[in-house]
């Protein structure tokens, strides 16, 4: 009974709070990754060599630190040339940069999958450029990335974890808090775990919905 | 005895430079109205370069293109699409949009380029996806059509847009043997209907056939042009003699 | 910006932090490789066993082995850390260091996505093999491990010089437990220096170039096993 009491009083109230700050990492830094994504990957295929040249740096780079090292930079390292930013702002700007780094792959993947036939046949029939991209690039470049940019926001959701790790109270850190107050580690992180296993398993689903309401013949996406 | 005709498009001095090596070098020829003219020629003589040179899919470093009469100015986009609109290109490998149904690639010409009625358009690429023996297959993805199916379909795409004039590149080279036929029979269709095209192809049956000119093209230069009986039995050049004989050699006179 | 006087000194300020702190961070890197190829082989064994039962195994097993690779692929890895090292160990009086905590949780969810990476290359294998394999009197359990995951672990190694990266990059994380791998020690350098920038950076650097020679030398395996004429 008591058990039940601490449950409800406590543990629920407090991981509701986080997990409303988790959401509120997470839907801004996808929508903003994403951009990116687009915006680096479509310089990536269509930009000159200067451009194309910072945007591979770009991936290379956060691609390669870890998401904590990059974190750090942020939250630690801004401060040192001015720039202060606060733990919420500063892991929404990190979560942002890195996983646009990882949906520019996707979006580049894409863009080069589509055949140059294609837009031969496009600009034969009289299609200006722009609506060549709208009719043509765009609807099978989005299908196409449509798996692995899904992936990415799975990913994502919990990477959204690290942000304790800079001082960011969300669902992992309320998680610890209350875990060290009550001792109660096994069964506190049990929950937090399965809160984030619902994240992550709903979004798959919905992405897998999404999928499959676009599917094409000749569009299956690739088995892992 | 020949009628006299009028002239659909005319190219002149059409020359493409890749790096050093030239691959087209100087070329020009009229089109009549009605008219197939088959370009025949060794692979990499620049048949595909003048195709699709002539649409400005390949920009070339000299030469001009006039169609009916007006000259199409290449820098001026607008008159460049409105031109392109006229004429038909079918390729190689068919080049069929992959995200969209046979009916929705000849729709959306229709539709996106020319601002025709969605359900106009429709029943426009219905007629002519009929017109190709395609009806049973319209709903169907290109990832579902056998290649001949798709050929045919990018016939009608082109057809759709109403072209003054078509150009063909090897419409048949990558296709099975068995369905070759399918996809000649609809261009000789064509022809018995008027429509006027270039094509370039290996097959010298059917070009003997069915042309009403022949243009041998090597290494990028014209070097003559004729009737199928005097490019096939009595041609001047000696190297389009060599290159006949080989392919009669080769296939017999298929 | 005008380089100034001020700029030099803080420059070479910054090369001297990282010249002096380089040889602490080298050794956590030890560390780290330590964590990462602890997780690997940890994730590859159980990887293989997962991805045979849940390619070959019955009903039962196969949801089994499904709720496991769903677990340990939604649930991010510091949860996981936390409630391994605070709460299930403890509770079952396991007294484990928090290197190899973090090794075996890094280990554990490497080996849901390496059975996953593993059950791809065995599915895209020809039947035609197991058959003949049968066919030549071999049990099921020699053929699998005989003919079918020889092939199936050669197919893999581009996928799983992927997972190298990924596991060495969450490897960081381990911090969080106070592992003093690569970016433990640049932080606890930086947050005394007030270097913050350039040990960030050389930790990063570092990551980049352990990412580089691990991929490298996978590349060097996958030609060294390849099978001539082999080709996907």
């Amino acid at each position: 009974m008591e058990e039940l009491f601490f449950i409800q009083h406590d543990v629920i109230p407090a991981l509701w709070r986080g997990l409303l700050v988790s959401i509120r990492l997470i839907v801004p830094s996808a929508i903003c990754g994403l951009i990116i994504g687009v915006f680096i990957g479509v310089s990536r295929v269509f930009g000159g060599t200067v451009i194309k040249t910072c945007a591979n740096i770009y991936v290379a780079l956060f691609r390669g630190f870890p998401l904590v090292v990059q974190l750090f930079i942020w939250y630690f390292g801004l401060p040192h040339i001015g720039i202060y930013m606060s733990p919420f702002l500063a892991s929404v700007f990190g979560f942002s940069l890195c996983s646009g780094a990882y949906h520019s792959e996707y979006v580049r993947g894409a863009l080069l999958s589509i055949k140059q036939g294609q837009l031969l046949a496009a600009r034969s029939l009289g299609f200006s450029k722009m609506k060549m991209i709208i009719s043509v690039v765009l609807p099978q470049a989005f299908r196409r990335a449509l798996p692995g940019c899904g992936n990415e926001i799975i990913y994502l959701i919990k990477y959204s974890s690290l942000a304790y790790m800079i001082t960011c109270i969300e669902l992992t850190g309320e998680g610890k808090i209350i875990a060290s107050e009550t001792f109660k580690y096994t069964e506190i992180f049990f929950i937090v775990g399965i809160v984030y296993l619902l994240l992550t398993s709903v979004a798959s689903w919905l992405l897998h919905r999404i999928e499959n309401n676009l599917r094409l013949p000749g569009f299956d996406h690739y088995a892992l | 005895m020949k009628m006299i005709r009028n002239s659909v498009l005319r190219v002149e001095g059409m020359t493409k430079r890749y790096g050093q090596k030239e691959v087209l070098k100087n070329a020009s020829l009229t089109v009549n109205e009605g008219e197939l003219k088959i370009l025949i020629g060794p692979s990499g003589g620049g048949k595909s370069t003048l195709l699709q040179c002539i649409n400005f899919l390949v920009t070339p470093d000299a030469g001009r293109v006039w169609l009916k009469g007006e000259e199409i100015i290449r820098t001026h986009k607008r008159a460049l699409y409105a031109y392109r609109q006229k004429v038909g290109m079918i390729f190689q490998d068919f080049n069929l949009f992959d995200h969209l149904t046979a009916l929705n690639n000849v729709t959306i010409g229709l539709v996106r380029v020319r601002g025709m009625h969605k359900q106009e358009a429709l029943d426009k690429a219905v007629y002519e996806l009929e017109r190709v023996g395609l009806k049973d297959h319209i709903y169907k993805y290109p990832a579902q059509l056998s290649g001949g199916q798709k050929q045919r379909v990018s016939i009608a795409r082109a057809l759709a847009m109403d072209p003054e004039v078509m150009l063909i590149d090897e419409p048949t080279s990558a296709l099975d043997p068995e369905l070759i036929s399918e996809v000649l029979a609809v261009i000789e269709n064509l022809r018995a209907n008027g429509m006027t095209m270039v094509m370039s192809t290996h097959h010298m049956g059917f070009a003997r056939e069915v042309a009403d000119e022949i243009v041998f093209l090597e290494d990028g230069c014209i070097l003559e042009t004729g009737t199928p009986d005097k490019i096939f039995l009595r041609a001047e050049c000696e190297r389009t003699r060599a290159f006949c004989s080989k392919i009669l050699e080769l296939y017999g006179n298929a | 910006m005008p380089v100034t006087g001020k700029h030099v000194v803080d420059m070479m300020e910054s090369v001297a932090a990282i010249k002096e702190a380089l040889p602490y961070l080298l050794h956590g890197s030890v560390v780290t490789m330590g964590l990462v190829c602890g997780a690997m082989i940890l994730g590859l064994t159980l990887g293989i066993f997962l991805a045979v039962g849940q390619v070959y195994g019955g009903a039962v097993l196969r949801s089994v082995i499904g709720v496991y690779v769903w677990f340990f692929r939604g649930v991010p890895l510091l949860v996981l850390l936390f409630l391994f090292y605070f709460g299930l160990f403890s509770l079952l009086n396991i007294n484990l260091s928090a290197f190899t905590v973090a090794a075996i949780v890094l280990g554990l969810i490497s080996s849901a996505y390496q059975s996953q990476i593993f059950r791809g290359a065995i599915v895209s294998l020809p039947e035609g093999q197991f058959k003949a394999a049968r066919a030549l009197g071999m049990s099921d359990r020699k053929s699998i491990f005989y003919i079918i995951l020889p092939q199936a672990l050669r197919l893999s190694i581009p996928a799983w010089s992927n997972e190298y990266s990924i596991v060495l990059k969450d490897s960081a994380v381990a911090y969080a437990l106070g592992v003093m791998e690569i970016m433990a020690r640049a932080h606890f350098v930086a947050s005394r220096t007030y270097e913050h920038f350039p040990l960030y950076f050389t930790a990063g650097g570092i990551f980049l170039v352990l990412t580089y020679l691990g991929t490298k030398g996978l590349g060097i395996l996958e030609k060294k096993v390849s099978i001539p004429g082999y080709t996907r």
